[in-house]
């Protein structure tokens, strides 16, 4: 089962009607780095027009530029990232970052780690995996561009972080899913029921490997880019239902996740995570979960 | 580390870096925080800052470590706005875009290249020394790193 018309009559029984989109580019800028004026300043007197994102602190789309902002001499002093818009919004929900111990188990290309470091002013300590060792080059190069310093980055499973012997404060769980349309012209041709329950399959070893090494009334952040609730709603109402978790109210961008999906009731904290249908950003999914407290 | 303090030495410069903080894997090396050498695991890959690695004897710096030896009392060269891009796509440095330079020119010497508003973008080796004749469009530096590699490297 796959194509346009399956996926598309899958959305429209969640509520929503596909309809192309084309997300616009964005940028976040370092601010242990740049002070944010002074990276507009830079930019715009290069020509480049910036328009402010108002669901993300120090996130800009881009307006209009004649050439690649990925080929500024302020891109390569690690001034600022190029981010989706959606994707800036998962790491700003952790509580108190500075000085925590963190696990971004999912870590490569390493966009929203040097967002957590930022956010973290480079103090406490990042532990970042990743399960191929090739993407880690990218995340060691985009580290080393913005001057992060408190990340450790292995080549791991984040299905095996317990191996690691430690207890984290925070994890980003940016999980490996199935993406969506808006980012992939070829998306609908690609894609099958059978790749969302294989992810969905694998995202649930990987929250179940967090809940572990996570401690005591810790935080999680989970985070797709699929739309596919088997991916999101779906495997958040099983993490609670067997990890010790339970769902916190954010305060972001995107709709109240779905309590009611293809005939099956979902726990009502289900509603804390949010939905995000592409638009003005890519498509997206997000959730922030508390580890309860062990009696 | 004197693989790192004998490369900092060639900017005539003195950098303090914590030796116990220091830990090499493969060749590279990388500054730690306690925070990190309490936390740092076998296996890993990247670790703190990363300070450069050695290949076939040679040191290669990172643009961190660069960055760091601008912070001190170093050989450095301010270059202009066209002369900075120049340089970032992997071009030598001309005399006529030199804006200043913090101690006369020795040839041999590396020098770091500094935009006008003082970012390190890499470094250079100095070709003429203060005094030598030479010529506007001459070389002054030639180019040996620079932050467009960022670029260049995941081509």
């Amino acid at each position: 089962m796959s194509g346009r018309e399956f996926f598309a009559s899958r959305y429209r029984e969640l509520g929503w009607t596909c309809e192309p989109v084309e997300p616009r580019q964005a940028i976040r800028i370092n601010t242990m780095n740049a002070e944010t004026t002074e990276v507009i300043d830079r930019l715009e007197s290069r020509g480049i027009q910036l328009e402010t994102i108002p669901f993300v602190e120090d996130g800009f789309w881009i307006s209009k530029s004649d050439f690649s902002v990925g080929a500024t001499a302020e891109y390569l002093l690690g001034f600022y990232s190029i981010q989706e818009a959606a994707a800036q919004i998962p790491a700003r929900l952790f509580a108190q970052l500075k000085h925590k111990i963190v696990l971004d188990a999912c870590a490569a290309p390493g966009g929203k780690t040097v967002e957590l470091a930022d956010l973290m002013w480079n103090t406490g300590a990042i532990i970042a995996l990743d399960i191929k060792k090739q993407r880690l080059t990218a995340l060691a190069n985009h580290l080393e561009r913005c001057r992060v310093e408190n990340v450790i980055a292995c080549n791991a499973d984040a299905r095996q972080a317990s191996h690691l012997n430690l207890k984290f404060d925070r994890i980003l769980l940016d999980v490996p899913c199935s993406g969506n349309f808006a980012v992939d012209k070829d998306w609908f041709s690609r894609r099958t029921i059978k790749d969302v329950e294989n992810n969905a399959k694998l995202q649930r070893g990987i929250l179940a490997e967090a809940a572990k090494v996570l401690k005591d009334n810790g935080e999680i952040v989970y985070s797709t880019c699929s739309l596919e609730p088997e991916e999101d709603e779906l495997s958040i109402d099983w993490a609670i239902e067997n990890l010790n978790l339970e769902t916190e109210k954010i305060n972001c961008l995107g709709e109240r996740g779905l309590t009611s999906i293809f005939g099956k009731k979902l726990d009502s904290s289900i509603g804390n995570c949010r939905r995000i249908w592409p638009g003005q950003t890519q498509g997206f999914f997000i959730c922030k979960l508390r580890k309860r407290v062990s009696a | 580390m004197n693989v790192i303090s004998d490369f900092v030495g060639k900017f005539n410069a003195r950098i303090s870096l914590d030796q116990n903080l220091i830990v090499e894997k493969n060749d590279r090396y990388f500054l730690l925080n306690k925070n990190l050498k309490r936390l740092i695991a076998k296996g890993f890959l990247y670790a703190g800052t990363y300070l450069g690695k050695t290949k076939d004897g040679i040191f290669f710096p990172s643009f961190g470590l660069l960055a760091m030896i601008a912070q001190a009392d170093a050989n450095k060269t301010t270059v202009d706005s066209k002369t900075e891009w120049l340089f970032i796509c992997g071009r030598d440095v001309f005399k006529q875009g030199i804006k200043s330079m913090t101690r006369p020119a020795r040839k041999g010497d590396y020098t770091l290249i500094l935009n006008e508003r003082g970012d390190c973008l890499g470094f250079g080796k100095i070709l003429k020394s203060r005094g030598e004749k030479e010529g506007k469009t001459k070389v002054a530096v030639k180019n040996i790193a620079d932050i467009g590699d960022f670029l260049r490297r995941e081509r």
